[in-house]
């Protein structure tokens, strides 16, 4: 068999493998992370361990109904804030700029994809603690001392701060995809549309938007998976302390990434204890994996109905 | 023979970046009468049309110059509101483009958009045109089901109800029928020929037997220029010019305007396609490139190549024993030729 | 709509109030309907979006000239030639000399060897995907949906993954455990770029070669790899950009570490989790000493961004979009 053939089969053949690999690369996380909790589920019951606040490990108390509250907060500060800015600045990219502000803005939003999580900690540190400690909770607090707003964590280190931060992370996520899916409602639709005497809103509003209401829908669940599993910005800006359920947008927010980055150096030292935190990260898996098949999985039946 | 104007264009030069798509356009266009615009590809047919209702002011780099008076006002004119003008002019494209709702909420979506709201009045407008353009016995019972089931003859009339629910004075036809088999193909002609009545018809056809069979006014573009203008009779039966006469004949010999040629003798696929695509990145849009190549495979792999990127492959034809020549017309997204 | 809000307001079971709001809402009603579609009104309800449209977008790109400004302005200051040249000497994370070249050279020998890694397995992986199989092949969509899949895989999780293979062979934390851990992390992010690339390839490009003879590999490797290069290398780079930047999924695998990087099997220090350290004490001067560690690592990320841009440009000159 001449060489060139044989070598075309064993790169094929290389190529192959290497894809199983991918495939099974998921599958091996998720039973990884099981394997290593099942210690706890052994003990605990799920219900106690997702619903329980109480979080004493050297007691062998590992509620996580805190933590998830954390997340919960957090992540909802993050999107109300993120999806509108995103979806009108997606809109106004790929529907009203003209050529040289779209390949301005282009960069600028891989840019801030790029940034390391690290260093959007930083900044918030720098620039929105304060913002939250000196501006934001003394007026809000006190003109609206009620839910969601009462507080008496006065640090700046709070939800909000962590929601603003992750906000602006999650930012290029939606932008990207929903820029993406305006891209793919045919020029002949909109053409159609202003034929009739539309104004360029009208035909956004009633005909593309329309068409691109899932890829939209997509574009959330997708920028919802990644405020999920934010670990280290959020960690530096939401003053992860052990007071419970977060009960306002002031109070401090320990939430489940957060938690799993914290315990590092204890994880080995109390029994089990590294089993909840895997557990947690088990947990964290499964919930930003179910998120992203749904939004793939939508975004995939767009693209295959186009074409 | 004398006639009622309806358009008249005086002067219109129309330039996609530096290629000039119309040339000094000076024309009349008849009131109430089946006007056809016809002529090869890519001569400027579409732009003319749609320099009408002013939809190639969504192209990027477009530059307009002269005047085109509807109703003796003239559309470019700053202080015109560009969605009265559209109103009063309908569209039906050559692929039917049926907006992402219900029969019922397209042919209401004109009137709507326009402020029309109360329900009586738009339930009496989606039967009347849906009636009018032969669709309404087909559609009653499901109204409210999504457009894009329909069949494309069906979404074509669709688009005609559509188009005529704002209560257009003009209606504009891009090829209309071209992408419809033979029976919706008739029913639409027969649809135009009951409405040129009441409404004043442009349309741009590749069909001379369709001309023929509708037009009343002929106007013959060729790269961008108007060749001959004149009663449909007159036209096919004694055309005064040259070009005319050999389009109509059909031995017409197009000599394209050759903005770039290349010669790829000697040079092997895939480089033939790649050297030719470089050569075409230097082109505007709307200018043209004349390869010359002796490898065989190239002659069904360039034009299967350029037009999967959207071109336009005017022309392939075999020089000599070895030699052939394949003229590409460089197409950019959005551009209407 | 009224009727919606008379609704609505019967519920309110408040007579009085109801007639007084139902009469501002006919009023309000009456005023917009004269105008209702009217040009003006649609003209200023497209208006209001357009503003509201400029303010987002503005506000999104002021925020990362806002980001990089506060980094710059709060970095540059504790910036001197010590920092970037010596590793922390002890007591360096209470205040003492040193510097923070173990987590600079740490960083970027984890990024090479991760990103390294990366390509090995990535790049076989999708030109399989683009060039042996066919598009809707039940493989291909599988790959490429579980590819996203990890991609949406938090850096954190990765780490967590890392750290339970670790245990399981009885390694310590290394750097090799971190180069691992981050290549899984960066494999998806650099397959999906990757992909994008090869798939605007021209199909008939790939044809025609095949046309010739010529077999897939050889069509991969002289015809689509030249194509793809500079796709590639943003790729590439973009990847490597991610991989430096992540402090979660190296934190239980690579740990930290005072010293060079000198041994496979001994953890490394990295930029990231440098930063953490330093803000996370109590010591203001250590803290402005994060602050510009982390000006050097966001210097490092813009260099990669603005080197990736350049060179796709030079190339893309003389190759087919």
């Amino acid at each position: 068999m001449n060489t060139r053939k044989f070598k075309d089969i064993f790169a094929r053949r290389l190529m192959f493998n290497l894809c199983l690999f991918v495939l099974g690369l998921a599958f091996l996380m998720a039973f990884g992370l099981y394997q290593r909790s099942r210690p706890i589920l052994a003990i605990t019951s799920l219900k106690n361990l997702l619903f329980s606040n109480a979080w004493h490990p050297s007691q062998g108390q590992f509620g996580l109904a805190s933590f998830i509250s954390g997340t919960l907060w957090v992540t909802a500060i993050a999107m109300v804030i993120a999806v509108p800015f995103s979806i009108l600045t997606a809109i106004y990219i790929s529907e009203y700029a003209p050529k040289r502000v779209r390949e301005f803005a282009k960069p600028i939003i891989d840019l801030l994809a790029g940034i390391s999580p690290v260093v959007y900690g930083v900044w918030g540190i720098i620039a929105i603690v304060p913002l939250v400690r000196d501006y934001l909770m003394p007026y809000l607090s006190e003109k609206l001392p009620f839910f969601p707003f009462a507080s008496d964590n006065y640090t700046g280190f709070t939800a909000l701060t962590g929601g603003i931060v992750l906000a602006v992370m999650v930012f290029p996520v939606i932008i990207s995809v929903v820029e993406e899916v305006l891209r793919t409602v045919p020029v002949e639709t909109r053409e159609a549309s202003l034929a009739l005497g539309a104004t360029k809103w009208q035909t956004i509003k009633y005909a593309v938007l329309k068409k691109a209401k899932p890829g939209i829908i997509a574009a959330i669940i997708l920028g919802l998976s990644r405020a999920f599993g934010e670990t280290m910005a959020v960690l530096m800006v939401a003053g992860c302390s052990l007071h419970g359920f977060t009960k306002s947008i002031f109070d401090t927010a320990y939430p489940l990434p957060a938690l799993i980055a914290n315990t590092y150096g204890e994880m080995m030292s109390i029994p089990l204890y590294d089993a909840a935190v895997l557990l947690a990260a088990f947990i964290l898996l499964l919930i930003t994996t179910l998120f992203n098949m749904f939004g793939w999985g939508i975004l995939l039946r767009i693209e295959r109905s186009e074409g | 023979m004398e006639f009622k104007t309806h358009i008249s264009v005086k002067s219109l030069n129309v330039w996609y970046g530096q290629h000039q798509a119309l040339n000094n356009i000076s024309i009349d266009i008849p009131d109430k009468k089946i006007t056809a615009i016809i002529g090869p590809s890519g001569c400027g047919k579409t732009t003319l049309l749609k320099s009408f209702n002013r939809l190639i002011d969504l192209q990027d780099g477009i530059s307009v110059n002269g005047q085109v008076l509807v109703d003796g006002e003239d559309i470019y004119s700053p202080k015109v509101e560009v969605m009265d003008l559209r109103k009063k002019m309908g569209l039906l494209s050559q692929k039917p483009q049926v907006l992402p709702m219900s029969i019922y909420e397209n042919v209401a979506y004109g009137p709507r958009i326009h402020g029309l709201k109360d329900k009586k009045k738009l339930n009496e407008i989606v039967h009347r045109y849906l009636k009018e353009s032969s669709l309404w016995n087909e559609v009653k019972d499901r109204l409210n089901s999504p457009a894009s089931k329909l069949s494309i003859g069906q979404q074509q009339r669709l688009c005609l109800a559509r188009g005529l629910a704002v209560e257009p004075e003009i209606i504009l036809g891009d090829e209309p029928t071209s992408a419809l088999d033979p029976v919706s193909s008739e029913r639409i002609e027969q649809k135009f020929l009951a409405l040129k009545d009441k409404y004043t018809i442009i349309l741009v056809t590749h069909s001379l037997r369709q001309a023929k069979r509708l037009a009343d006014y002929v106007i013959f573009l060729y790269l961008g220029n108007i060749i001959e203008h004149g009663f449909a009779q007159e036209i096919f039966e004694n055309p005064k010019y040259v070009k005319t006469q050999a389009y109509i004949n059909g031995k017409f010999i197009e000599e394209h305007k050759i903005n770039r040629e290349l010669n790829l003798k000697g040079t092997i696929c895939p480089d033939n396609f790649v050297k030719a695509k470089l050569a075409l990145e230097e082109l505007d849009s709307g200018q043209v490139l004349k390869i010359i190549v002796d490898y065989e495979p190239a002659i069904s792999e360039v034009p299967k190549a350029m037009e999967y990127e959207g071109h336009k492959i005017l022309e392939v034809k075999r020089l000599n024993k070895t030699d052939w020549e394949i003229i590409i017309q460089k197409y950019d997204e959005g551009y209407i030729i | 709509m009224v009727k919606k809000i008379i609704k609505a307001l019967r519920w309110l079971k408040c007579p009085s109030l109801c007639s007084g709001l139902l009469a501002v809402v006919h009023y309000f009603s009456a005023f917009f309907n004269a105008f209702s579609g009217s040009n003006f009104q649609r003209k200023f309800e497209e208006n209001i979006f357009k503003a509201l449209m400029i303010i987002s977008a503005f506000t999104v790109t002021g925020i990362l000239i806002f980001i990089l400004a506060v980094i710059f302005l709060k970095g540059f200051p504790a910036i001197n030639l010590d920092m970037l040249i010596k590793t922390p000497k002890g007591g360096y994370y209470l205040g003492k000399e040193g510097g923070i070249l173990n987590a600079i050279l740490g960083s970027i020998v984890l990024g090479f060897g991760a990103t390294f890694l990366a390509v090995m397995v990535t790049v076989p992986v999708v030109f399989y995907l683009n060039l042996y199989l066919k598009k809707n092949s039940r493989l291909a969509l599988s790959v490429r949906f579980f590819l996203d899949v990890l991609w949406g895989i938090p850096s954190i999780v990765y780490g967590a993954f890392g750290f339970t293979v670790m245990i399981f062979f009885g390694l310590k934390a290394s750097l090799l455990a971190g180069i691992i851990t981050v290549a899984l992390l960066i494999i998806p992010i650099m397959a999906r770029s990757m992909d994008e690339v090869l798939k605007m390839i021209p199909f008939e490009l790939k044809e025609a070669s095949f046309a010739i003879g010529a077999t897939r590999l050889e069509t991969a490797m002289k015809v689509v790899f030249k194509q793809a290069l500079p796709g590639l290398m943003t790729a590439v780079l973009i990847a490597f950009g991610r991989g430096i930047g992540d402090a979660a999924a190296v934190l239980f695998t690579a740990s930290f570490t005072d010293s060079l990087p000198y041994s496979l099997f001994k953890p490394v220090a990295t930029l990231p989790l440098a930063i953490f350290f330093q803000l996370g004490t109590p010591f203001p001067e250590v803290q402005e000493r994060g602050y510009a560690s982390a000006l050097v690592l966001t210097v490092i990320i813009l260099f990669i961004s603005i080197l990736s841009r350049i060179l796709s440009k030079k190339f893309t000159r003389n190759i087919i979009k």
